[in-house]
């Protein structure tokens, strides 16, 4: 039913989008627990760092990565020297790209959920002598579970539609970073492909729809699960 | 061919204060299709044949259509890195300037026309099998251009005319012109139902000048010569 070339670009697509959405769960957490809950110097900045990706065009972002992580990029070149790490071209360079994509959806929907937690349940857990930590795992994150499962489907259905940047950063590989869009696009300018290209949209269609509807599932089960356990 | 003729348009304007000239510039594939999608316009010149080809194709009015200028294609690499000279095809193969892990920038062989030219080129050197896996595809030729310059990739194949605008990569050597099909533009003056672009004397003005020695000199600047005289006909690309 699908050509090996399709069933390249769908498993890479995966591949890249999970690993986008993997690599910034944990900083995506922290930032926004730090933007919901801490008052300090420099915050109106971090909170405008973390929206870039959101406002400017995605090329920029792509240049932007190539400048900083790039083979001569102030962080690339070190990434290069001492780790032999180099991202271009490869396919763990289209996750990141993916993921800074996809990083500002996730702490939104993060951040939100962690405002609408009662600070006087924590208040109350910390009375009882629960820890930090303890009252972050057992109060504040479950309680912002919907938050979190929306915001990581966003992100991964961000990081899944993920172009420009990639593009621009990682290339368009066959096998490597030609993602399911890249793979569309490529053959939107090819005369004559019209038929595989719309092949190719309905097959995005059909992810982006089951990855929403999972989304939506999930966070209703855990609204529902939520609220049996407050009823 | 966006640096050339916004000089060009410059130059006629000036001289011609009473014509407007609205240019759009895009990949032949995007221009082609919002085109035959019926985009107003009145010239076009394509960087390949296939999307003129394309064009007529679609039932879309392409009136005298010719070759207006050709390019070469030249083999780069960063500035600071380039290291002598190096001619496809007879200093030695191009995968020796490449290390472990390292590519060679070109515009995506399967869309860009600037890669089409290279994977010819590269098939007729008796390349493409060893190289083809070692492609850094930009979606156009000038970002394959910028990959180089930024030194991401040691080497890459664009056309003359972006080597020569850049300050960033030097030009290691030519393509010799048997190893692809000749890297012409296509002009042509197109119609649509409301507008007749053959009755548009300003249309046919600036078309007619463009064919001049006047914006030659201007296209040679920027390193394109010319098609008008050695017309290569249409049926040479493949």
């Amino acid at each position: 039913m699908l050509s090996p070339a399709e069933w390249d670009a769908i498993q890479l697509s995966m591949r890249i989008a999970l690993s986008a959405v993997g690599w910034i769960l944990l900083p995506g957490i922290a930032i926004a627990w730090l933007l919901a809950r801490r008052e300090f110097r420099g915050k109106a900045l971090l909170d405008g760092i973390v929206h870039l990706p959101l406002v400017l065009p995605p090329v920029v972002i792509g240049y932007l990565l190539l400048v900083s992580l790039g083979r001569r990029g102030f962080i690339g070149q070190w990434l290069h020297e001492v780790a032999g790490i180099s991202l271009p071209f490869t396919w763990q360079g289209a996750a990141v790209a993916s993921g800074v994509m996809a990083f500002p959806l996730f702490v939104r929907a993060v951040r939100l959920s962690l405002e609408a937690v009662d600070p006087k349940l924590e208040a109350a857990a910390h009375t009882l002598g629960a820890g930090r930590w303890r009252i972050f795992f057992t109060i504040t994150l479950p309680l912002s579970l919907p938050g979190l499962l929306t915001g990581t489907m966003l992100a991964f259905a961000r990081a899944l539609s993920e172009f420009g940047a990639t593009i621009t950063f990682a290339s368009n590989i066959p096998g490597e970073t030609r993602t399911l869009p890249l793979a569309l696009y490529t053959l939107i300018q090819s005369p004559g492909q019209e038929a595989a290209a719309a092949r190719l949209c309905v097959i995005s269609v059909v992810i982006a729809m089951a990855s929403l509807v999972a989304s939506e599932w999930l966070a209703r089960s855990a609204r529902l699960r939520t609220r049996e356990r407050d009823g | 061919m966006t640096d050339a003729m916004n000089d060009a348009i410059k130059t006629y304007t000036a001289e011609h204060d009473d014509v407007d000239i609205v240019p759009v510039y895009a990949s032949s594939s995007t221009l082609s299709r919002q085109i035959a999608n019926g985009a107003p316009t009145v010239l076009f010149i394509s960087a390949n044949q296939k999307w003129m080809d394309w064009l007529e194709d679609e039932d879309v009015a392409v009136q005298q259509r010719i070759n207006l200028l050709q390019n070469r294609l030249a083999l780069i690499a960063p500035a600071d890195e380039a290291d002598g000279d190096f001619t496809p095809g007879e200093t030695g193969e191009l995968e020796s300037l490449l290390d472990d892990g390292e590519r060679l920038a070109v515009g995506d062989p399967d869309h860009v026309p600037a890669g089409i030219y290279a994977k010819q080129a590269l098939k007729q050197l008796g390349e493409w099998e060893a190289l083809e896996p070692r492609l850094a595809r930009a979606n156009d030729v000038r970002s394959a251009l910028v990959l180089v310059a930024r030194g991401e990739t040691p080497a890459g194949v664009v056309y003359q005319t972006d080597a020569e605008a850049s300050d960033g990569v030097t030009t290691l050597g030519l393509f010799p012109l048997d190893t692809h099909a000749p890297i012409v533009y296509p002009t042509a003056l197109i119609s649509t139902e409301d507008s007749d672009a053959q009755d548009n004397p300003d249309a046919a003005a600036f078309r007619a000048w463009l064919e001049g020695s006047e914006a030659m000199a201007i296209f040679a600047d920027h390193g394109f010569a010319s098609a008008l005289e050695n017309d290569v006909s249409k049926d040479n690309d493949s």
